[in-house]
């Protein structure tokens, strides 16, 4: 029971924007989709959406073709937001729920339900232009969700949502979630995925980096964090010489290096000690999402590359 | 999390129902199902959308108020003009003694019938007053200081011939009346030479009275044709071109504007998922259509309206009725208002089909106006062709262009009003269209599917053709 991406591939005109794209969603759990500006995910969305088709492999749920899927199993939330501005709310719902395979009578019970769930039941005669920011980027969600999908794909949902809503929107995630629907979303915002998914994949320029539940990766990633601060010797130029320690940033008020998972921390404490050095801070963690993302992406994706060019 | 527990049961029961259908009816019906329904919806929406636009409504209703206006102007006119124009006044001074025989009171009774015809109103454009052996001094003044129009003396030169002198206050060069008086003068003269010579009244009438002549068509349907049906026919094919290219520039417009508007809006990208693109293009176009229709209808009935009303407002107004305008209607006859109705139709399809797929491929709504220019001139074309072609609805080269569907219903139409068309001709070309409607959404449908979310730089042509091949 899952969401299969097997070695897809697409291209727009002479940009290969999806290379060789393998990855699976279990049914019932959040997938956290991650990449950088123009690495593919819109892309790899649309393709399971069946917007876009593939050039070659396949996209199945529970082994049937995702084409052969009828439309109202999935929700979209597209990147970029939109309603008729003109409409009102509760037409505008209605019509897509209907649009989606809803009879009349049941998409009206969704979305009252939904509009007092969200508490915007007040704003259900307004036209979608009227709306403040927040209650458009909650009526867009609705439109997601109205008809019951069973998977829900959803397109950087937390970008541009104040704290409060984006508290809303986790909740109604986890809402879903609890109701066993399948939710995939792509977000740059790590601290998100970290806290609200099973499983995510990184993909970079078209290819998957890392996927995996997110212990897994933290684990994989085989390294730990170690910050140090030494008051007499802010430098420690010493902590080049270590083996199976590398330094990646110097702070203010701390070195922060990365150590071999095999590597005994306390012979950074030693050799601080040995070069007369006194620890005000020692302390080890484990990576963040962030930290595995910078590393894996980080080097190789240039914010102008072509590929963010793309209508993906 | 009591509303949790109220929902979950809600839903899974929504979902059994749902279910249902589509397990009872095979894939293909509830796919068909499904389409039909989607389409009858985003028609729905189209419709409602647009004819509740406030631009929509005010610019119905503007239209509504000219023609209602515009189909009183006539009568309108003809009132001022009956009111504000005084007749010509015209004092006729005879010193040539009896002409041709006539009494004076014969005379003048010939003068008044040869003025003013059978009208004997006061209305009626002369005012004449006639004096014998005056002198024409004191008339002269009055000419001159405008109290009379014109004055007309009559003499005889020594030779005994009528001689004709006209004082007038008007401008010679610029006078509308000179020349009505001319023929008075020369019909005066030929009966009184004619009487002079001799001749009998009943020779003289045989030799002013027109000669046989009889005209014969040889167009086998002309003879057919009333005068009224054949204005009624020009009507037709100035109106229904008219109208076919209002309806493509307006509400073809409005369909580019649309897909454009979505698109710009991302509201596109919902609709993708929900929806199939030929569904999209169907809705929205047959939505459109018949907002734009309705809008027509209203046009129509408001001005077949207004110019009926024109008789008992000419009744009321001028005591007399013209019926001028209906006579244009009784030569209307059903089947040429089928036929304008189903050329429209398929006109305003086939375009449309053009003008979605264009709006797909721009960028912004501001790109649409130079986007759709192409379909334009091509309707401009067929426009310019058939009010050429007018003056010769049989010619080969109209035969010809009928056939090309872009131009098809505007010269039809053409050539059904002012000329003939065989049946087959009708069916020949409405298939045509309807083959070319068929095509044309096809090839849109794709374009649209492909364009809609493509907001990078506009496709070249060579790029368009690659993307409706492949997919």
């Amino acid at each position: 029971m899952s969401l299969t991406v097997e070695h897809v591939n697409k291209s727009f005109a002479q940009f290969h924007v999806i290379k060789d794209l393998s990855m699976k969603v279990q049914e019932g759990t959040i997938f956290g989709f991650l990449g950088a500006n123009g690495a593919g995910k819109t892309t790899t969305m649309r393709m399971i959406l069946d917007i876009l088709r593939p050039d070659s492999g396949s996209i199945t749920w529970n082994g049937r073709d995702v084409r052969e899927e009828p439309r109202r199993n999935w929700g979209y939330l597209p990147e970029e937001r939109g309603l008729y501005p003109k409409m009102r709310v509760d037409e505008h719902m209605l019509f897509l729920a209907r649009l989606n395979g809803l009879s009349k009578s049941a998409a009206e019970k969704a979305l009252t339900d939904w509009l007092e769930r969200f508490q915007i039941s007040a704003n259900r005669k307004k036209r979608i232009e009227e709306l403040s920011k927040g209650n458009q980027q909650k009526v867009q969600f609705l439109a997601t969700i109205l008809h019951d999908p069973t998977v829900l794909v959803m397109d950087e949902p937390f970008s541009g949502l104040d704290p409060v809503n984006a508290n809303v929107l986790k909740e109604a995630f986890l809402e879903l979630h609890r109701r066993g629907k399948t939710i995939i979303f792509s977000t740059h915002q790590l601290e998100q995925a970290e806290e609200l998914c099973q499983d995510i994949v990184i993909i970079n320029k078209g290819q998957s980096v890392i996927q995996g539940s997110v212990r897994e990766v933290k684990r994989q990633h085989g390294r730990n964090v170690a910050r140090l601060k030494l008051d007499n010797d802010p430098e420690a130029h010493w902590l080049e010489q270590l083996a199976g320690v590398r330094v990646t940033k110097r702070r203010e008020d701390y070195i922060e290096m990365q150590i071999q998972a095999d590597f005994n921390p306390n012979v950074i404490v030693e050799a601080a000690l040995q070069h007369g050095g006194i620890i005000s801070r020692f302390e080890l963690t484990e990576p963040s999402l962030t930290d595995i993302f910078i590393e894996k992406v980080g080097a190789t994706s240039l914010p102008d590359a072509p590929s963010a060019e793309l209508p993906a | 999390m009591s509303k949790k527990t109220v929902t979950q049961p809600e839903a899974a029961r929504d979902l059994s129902e749902q279910g249902q259908t589509p397990a009872a009816v095979s894939a293909g019906g509830a796919a068909a199902q499904q389409n039909g329904r989607n389409i009858l919806l985003i028609i729905g929406r189209e419709y409602k959308n647009h004819i509740t636009q406030r631009s929509f409504l005010i610019s119905t209703i503007l239209i509504l108020i000219l023609v209602a206006i515009g189909a009183c102007v006539p009568t309108i006119v003809q009132f001022f003009s009956v009111r504000t124009s005084s007749p010509t006044r015209i004092a006729v001074i005879n010193n040539a003694g009896a002409i041709a025989g006539l009494s004076q009171a014969a005379l003048d009774s010939y003068i008044r019938s040869a003025l003013n015809g059978t009208d004997t109103t006061s209305h009626a454009p002369y005012a004449i007053t006639s004096q014998t052996q005056a002198s024409p001094e004191s008339l002269q003044t009055q000419v001159k200081n405008g109290r009379l129009d014109i004055l007309l003396a009559l003499t005889r030169s020594p030779q005994g011939n009528l001689q004709f002198t006209y004082y007038t206050h008007a401008d010679p060069s610029n006078d509308g009346n000179l020349s009505t008086i001319q023929t008075l003068a020369q019909q005066l003269n030929f009966l009184d030479s004619a009487r002079r010579l001799g001749l009998t009244p009943s020779q003289t009438s045989s030799l002013v009275a027109p000669p046989a002549f009889s005209v014969v068509g040889t167009q086998q349907n002309q003879n057919a044709r009333s005068g009224s049906q054949i204005v009624a026919g020009y009507v037709l094919g100035y109106l229904g071109n008219i109208l076919i290219y209002m309806a493509v520039t307006l509400y073809g417009m409005s369909v580019a504007m649309g897909v454009a508007e979505e698109k710009g809006s991302r509201v596109m990208e919902i609709l993708v998922n929900a929806a199939t693109p030929f569904q999209l293009l169907a809705g929205k176009i047959i939505g459109i259509g018949a907002a734009g229709l309705t809008q027509m209808a209203c046009i129509v009935l408001v001005g077949i309206g207004a110019i009926l009303l024109q008789t008992p407002l000419q009744v009321a107004l001028l005591g007399a009725s013209n019926t001028g305008f209906l006579a244009i209607f009784t030569g209307l006859s059903i089947q040429f208002l089928l036929l304008l109705l189903l050329y429209f139709i398929l006109g305003f399809l086939l375009y449309s089909t053009l003008f979605a797929a264009l709006g797909a491929l721009v960028k912004r709504q501001d790109e649409v106006r130079s986007a759709v220019q192409i379909p334009i001139i091509l309707l401009v074309g067929g426009y310019v062709v058939s009010i050429i072609g007018i003056t010769a609805p049989d010619a080969t080269w109209m035969k010809v262009l009928s056939y090309f569907p872009f131009w098809t219903p505007m010269i039809v139409l053409t050539r059904i009003g002012v000329g003939t068309v065989a049946w087959w001709e009708v069916a020949l070309t409405t298939g045509l269209m309807i083959v070319a409607v068929v095509v044309c959404t096809f090839i849109s449908a794709r374009i649209y599917r492909l364009g809609v979310l493509m907001y990078g730089q506009r496709p070249g042509l060579g790029q368009l053709l690659k993307l409706t091949r492949a997919n």
